[in-house]
């Protein structure tokens, strides 16, 4: 799921001062996954931002609604009334559903309640991990289905860095572990570490993020 | 057999001598005589001077700039690269560029990860964003390429091949310790003419190692410098033991260390030592010895090894 | 704020507790109380698990001075971690509080067993005086 936390209050303040109706608005499906977005967390910002906003000396009065999905124009549609009452949007979902928003409330000005961290896993209650990084050359068929790319801190393409830790683990968090540990530890099991021992030439980075603004074109699929 | 780019470290590898590297850290400013201070110290005394680029992410002068520093104060500098801050068109420029200024020892790395921290009072970059375009093994492909093929990454033909004697970075002891050695191999088979080691203590560990680096030829094909760093405490071995991954020390070292009445004497005496283990294994062909922040120590070190004068190539 | 208005200031507090602290001889209460310097209104949970961040925000937007919640002890809760998991959402919720100037101290948990009508009067007492410390809720009567 994409995942996403939280800014500082204090951030979130700083973007309201001056604006007296805000609708806080949150996104059903990934940042709920996350516990970032979702109506639970819509509910209990909502109320603390009224509270923060009375404690900064700029009394808001504040509304809020969950979207089904706010990056989608219908689930959009839902909240075109609240929209037009406030002069001002907070929004918890990631930064597709945020932009959604902006673009179809356009004389609004929309805030962002959280930051958009990473596509990851809910590896335990309360634990999200790194799972892809969009790097549009997928090579998990190379790496025994682990992703060097996203779940290593170099995005190194041929094995370990000098930066694993004597348990396994890598230098830059000790609870992270070493990928490429997992991916030899993988392909041993396999009885193919052979297939590691090939040298990987450098990526082609021009279908990720660092290649520019994705537009993904399908003719069979327009109007 | 002819040479690579016939530096003097490549040509007493080529004789058969024992070679030795040390370190030259570039100073956090941009001054020369910092740099003169270290090479007067040091010159005449290694084969080769490896000079780190921004080690723990934090800002010193640039490796090229000290290598070249160097060089005209008639030291050879290894220019260390690593893929932490430049693209591979970046590097590439910068290594046309060293090559231009007449650096062609060039030490291909991955780098300290930005957010592996700066230690002691140094904040470094935590907040940089890595650039990680390509790894040390492309690297020294991409280095390989440019000098064999006389060609960039992308395809484009260099107007003439720069001449490079390329090294590259080995952690012998680092988990997982089976696949330590087939990484070895991927860099020799990228291109990698020598290999410096990280600092070795457990020499038995290492020896086992270096056996099956002998044992697939790769001791034939690269020159294995094992990395020795002249201990000048317990604790800072402990240090070593515990946050330095890919670096282990035994405990009896550690101990032994704790117990000396003189620790700064016992450390050249354990370096002394560790010099005459590795150069016992076969396939070392060298040393690459650093005494971090205390290069004053490195000449009675040398002197002590019987490694100097260094051979005339 | 000055001595003589805290002296003056009677916190609203909001006791939410949990059915199974109760001693089973004592009949569940709802509703309004009166204590020492304070007024209490009573919630009846059937677990203290069932408090959500949301409803405790709420409840301080609607201008309670104090929220305090009275759980099992802890290995005694019905739904085993209930209340375990009850208290760590309610640090989070501390944390908030602190954030937004609110303090941290307006919300907190009581761990009891065989509880008395005196004994959750007592938590809500507790919760009062941290509630006097800090002022009235600034959101009163807003």
């Amino acid at each position: 799921m994409i995942t996403a936390e939280w800014k500082p209050i204090e951030e979130m303040v700083g973007y309201l001062r001056g604006h007296k109706k805000v609708l806080v608005i949150g996104c059903a499906t990934c940042v709920a996954e996350c516990a970032a977005g979702g109506e639970r967390e819509v509910e209990t910002l909502a109320p603390l931002l009224a509270m923060a906003m009375q404690n900064d000396g700029n009394p808001v009065e504040v509304k809020s609604a969950t979207l089904e999905r706010q990056c989608e124009p219908e689930f959009v549609e839902a909240i075109a009334e609240a929209a037009a009452e406030a002069d001002a949007i907070v929004s918890l979902a990631c930064g597709i559903g945020m932009q959604l928003v902006a673009e179809r409330f356009v004389d609004t000005p929309l805030y962002p309640g959280v930051n958009t961290t990473s596509l990851s896993l809910r590896e335990e209650p309360g634990l999200w991990t790194s799972r892809c990084a969009a790097c549009g050359d997928c090579v998990l068929g190379l790496t025994f289905g682990l992703c060097p790319v996203a779940r290593c801190a170099k995005s190194l393409m041929n094995g370990p860095c000098g930066g694993t830790r004597t348990d396994g683990m890598c230098e830059i968090n000790q609870d992270t572990p070493c990928i490429w540990r997992l991916i030899v530890e993988r392909a041993t099991a396999r009885g193919r570490l052979e297939d590691l021992t090939q040298v990987r030439p450098p990526k082609n980075w021009s279908n990720s993020p660092a290649g520019g603004p994705k537009r993904m074109l399908r003719e069979d699929l327009r109007s | 057999m002819s040479l690579r780019a016939g530096t003097k470290l490549e040509k007493v590898l080529a004789a058969g001598h024992f070679a030795l590297t040390t370190e030259v850290g570039p100073p956090r400013g941009p001054d020369v005589d910092a740099v003169l201070k270290k090479a007067r110290i040091l010159k005449g005394l290694a084969d080769g001077y490896n000079v780190t680029d921004n080690q723990t992410a934090v800002v010193r002068m640039s490796s090229i700039a000290g290598s070249k520093i160097l060089l005209d104060a008639g030291l050879e500098p290894v220019a260390q690269m690593t893929c932490r801050d430049r693209n591979r068109i970046a590097m590439q420029s910068d290594l046309l560029g060293a090559a231009a200024l007449g650096l062609r020892n060039i030490l291909a790395i991955s780098g300290d990860h930005q957010g592996a921290g700066a230690s002691g009072k140094l904040k470094g970059h935590p907040g940089a964003k890595g650039v990680y375009d390509v790894d040390s093994m492309q690297l020294i492909s991409i280095i390989k390429g440019m000098r064999d093929e006389g060609l960039q990454a992308g395809g484009d033909a260099l107007t003439s091949k720069p001449a490079f004697f390329i090294g590259a970075a080995w952690t012998p002891l680092g988990p997982p310790i089976e696949f330590r050695v087939l990484r070895l191999a991927k860099k020799v088979a990228a291109g990698a003419d020598f290999i410096q080691t990280q600092a070795v203590y457990d020499i038995k560990a290492f020896a086992q190692q270096m056996a099956k680096a002998v044992d697939m030829g790769l001791a034939e094909k690269t020159a294995i410098l094992p990395g020795i760093i002249v201990p000048r405490s317990a604790g800072m071995l402990n240090y070593m033991n515990n946050n330095v991954p890919g670096v282990v020390v035994p405990q009896e070292l550690i101990g032994r260390m704790k117990d000396a009445s003189d620790p700064q004497a016992e450390g050249i005496k354990v370096t002394l030592e560790l010099i005459e283990q590795v150069r016992e294994l076969p396939g070392v062909k060298g040393v690459h010895l650093q005494a971090i922040e205390a290069e004053e120590l490195l000449p009675e070190i040398i002197n002590q090894a019987g490694l100097s004068p260094r051979p005339e190539v | 704020m000055a001595n003589n208005s805290t002296a003056e200031f009677q916190p609203r507090i909001t006791l939410l507790y949990c059915r199974q602290s109760l001693a089973p001889e004592v009949k569940p209460v709802q509703g309004s109380r009166t204590g020492q310097g304070f007024s209490v209104r009573l919630v009846l949970l059937p677990c203290s698990s069932k408090v959500q961040l949301p409803h405790l925000m709420r409840l301080l937007e609607q201008g309670s001075d104090g929220l305090q919640i009275a759980a099992c002890p802890e290995k005694a809760c019905q739904h085993l971690v209930g209340s375990t998991r009850a208290e760590k959402r309610l640090n989070r919720g501390r944390e908030l509080l602190e954030q937004v100037g609110m303090g941290a101290e307006r919300l907190g948990l009581e761990r009891g067993a065989g509880l008395s009508l005196e004994d959750l009067m007592q938590m809500a007492g507790r919760r009062a005086d941290a509630a006097r410390a800090l002022g009235p809720n600034p959101m009163k009567g807003v």
